[in-house]
């Protein structure tokens, strides 16, 4: 049970395409070329039909454990598919919608530090304040954040959620090494890190910080787990889906959201 | 120096115009597209006959030889006339199967246009938000001009469709050329779904 719950809990954090926030600055993680842009590396404009080849460069990260990342990730697609993929099915279909989309909402409202802290850390002073703005309202008016009236308010409506990693990014660091790691899946040495920043920031954790040790504590980490893993199964499917190779489809992905991100 | 200054403001507003005129063509083709997608997985009974219906409306829409040859790369140079086709049937198969496993039938997803922009001529990047069941999406469309308006990306939350493929392209194109190519594209297609 303990196991369990330990991979719900740790299937919480997969990276592949979860949060975001936002800045217009050029991240230092950007991909070997801009992705469908049409300045090349040379700064030249390129416009005709064959040249244009060169648009796409594959989005490059260091991969020097590919043995090791190709191994860890055939070990996670088969637990997902023998174990957490049924579960999200089973979740899906037990409880009913609005009670999912109730318990979404409320967990991504508690994350409120994490944007919080990050905005601040990333000087987005406006950002921060108005993610406090949505929080507090959200919190009162939406019963806990179970509801989200903010995206009824224009100037709360659709801020970018920020963490850790893109405030690496922002701070000028690279990815470093590429790494799947058990369970969670797709990330980079940064990657890592900034999950470890995400999780100390997240009021979940804190409650099996402070109280460890009690069976109970796991109740709620393993609440938000179950309640991210739909969305979580459904974004990787997507992005391993009819791929030539998934592990590539799953690096390239994750490559490219980070640095979508690190530009917001 | 003034009638210089005045030819130059002249071109540029007529420039301005023609893009203006050019963002606002794709994008209305775009919106067709969208309509006409969305209305056949509003009505098919069923996932096969959603995907047997949508494929010659996306063939219409997407320009499936520029998604291949970007998706290539510049290994695209060194495949045969009749690699490049090949290609290209299978990479449009491909697609067509992908595209129509996103879509459920009788569930309609809300799209919101925003500012579309010109990034070099004859090309538009239309970006919209999608709400899908119940989570919102950043959708970019890049269009190019392919006997007609043709969308020739899809960027979903920063991750490009072709750039993805790019990747693994490339690695098969390293260890075998075309031919590498072609038959890992052939396996991905024959795969059981």
């Amino acid at each position: 049970m303990k196991l369990l719950s330990f991979l719900l809990i740790a299937a919480t954090a997969v990276p592949l395409l979860t949060s975001c926030s936002s800045a217009s600055r050029k991240a230092p993680d950007a991909p070997a070329a801009a992705v469908g842009g049409l300045s090349k590396d040379d700064g030249k404009t390129v416009q005709g039909r064959e040249d244009d080849l060169d648009e796409y460069a594959a989005a490059s990260v260091a991969d020097p454990l590919e043995p090791l990342n190709r191994a860890t990730f055939l070990l996670n697609e088969g637990l997902y598919t023998v174990l957490l993929r049924p579960i999200s099915k089973v979740y899906k279909t037990v409880v009913p919608k609005p009670i999912r989309e109730g318990a979404h909402n409320a967990f991504e409202n508690i994350k409120f530090p994490i944007r919080l802290v990050n905005n601040t850390l990333q000087g987005n002073f406006q950002r921060a304040g108005q993610e406090t703005g949505k929080f507090l309202v959200n919190t009162v008016v939406g019963v806990g954040g179970v509801m989200r009236p903010s995206e009824g308010i224009p100037a709360l409506a659709g801020i970018p959620p920020a963490d850790t990693d893109q405030t690496f990014a922002k701070w000028g660091i690279g990815h470093g090494a590429y790494l799947v790691l058990p369970v969670l899946g797709p990330s980079s040495l940064r990657g890592t890190v900034g999950l470890a920043g995400d999780y100390a920031l997240n009021p979940v954790s804190w409650v099996s910080i402070y109280f460890g040790g009690y069976a109970w504590t796991l109740a709620i980490p393993s609440a938000n787990s179950l309640r991210a893993l739909p969305y979580q199964m459904d974004q990787y499917d997507a992005a391993t889906g009819d791929a030539l190779d998934r592990y590539l489809a799953a690096r390239s992905a994750y490559i490219q959201y980070r640095h979508a991100v690190s530009l917001k | 120096m003034t009638r210089r200054l005045l030819l130059f403001c002249v071109l540029l507003t007529a420039w301005g115009k023609n893009l203006s005129a050019s963002t606002a063509t794709a994008e209305k083709r775009l919106q067709v597209a969208i309509k006409n997608v969305l209305d056949i997985a509003q009505s098919a009974p069923s996932d096969s006959a959603l995907a047997e219906s949508i494929g010659p409306v996306l063939e219409k829409y997407l320009s499936f030889s520029a998604m291949t040859r970007r998706a290539v790369g510049p290994g695209w140079r060194q495949f045969s006339k009749g690699d490049q086709n090949e290609a290209i049937r299978l990479f449009t198969t491909l697609i067509i199967r992908t595209y129509s496993k996103k879509l459920t039938p009788g569930e309609y997803p809300v799209i919101k246009f925003k500012t579309a922009t010109a990034p070099a001529p004859g090309r538009v990047d239309v970006p919209t938000t999608l709400l899908y069941r119940g989570s919102t999406y950043n959708v970019t469309y890049r269009m190019e001009q392919d006997e007609g308006w043709r969308v020739t990306d899809v960027v979903i939350e920063g991750v490009s469709l072709i750039a993805n493929y790019r990747t693994q392209f490339d690695a098969q194109f390293k260890k075998g050329g075309a031919g590498a190519v072609i038959s890992s594209l052939t396996q991905s297609v024959a795969r059981p779904q």
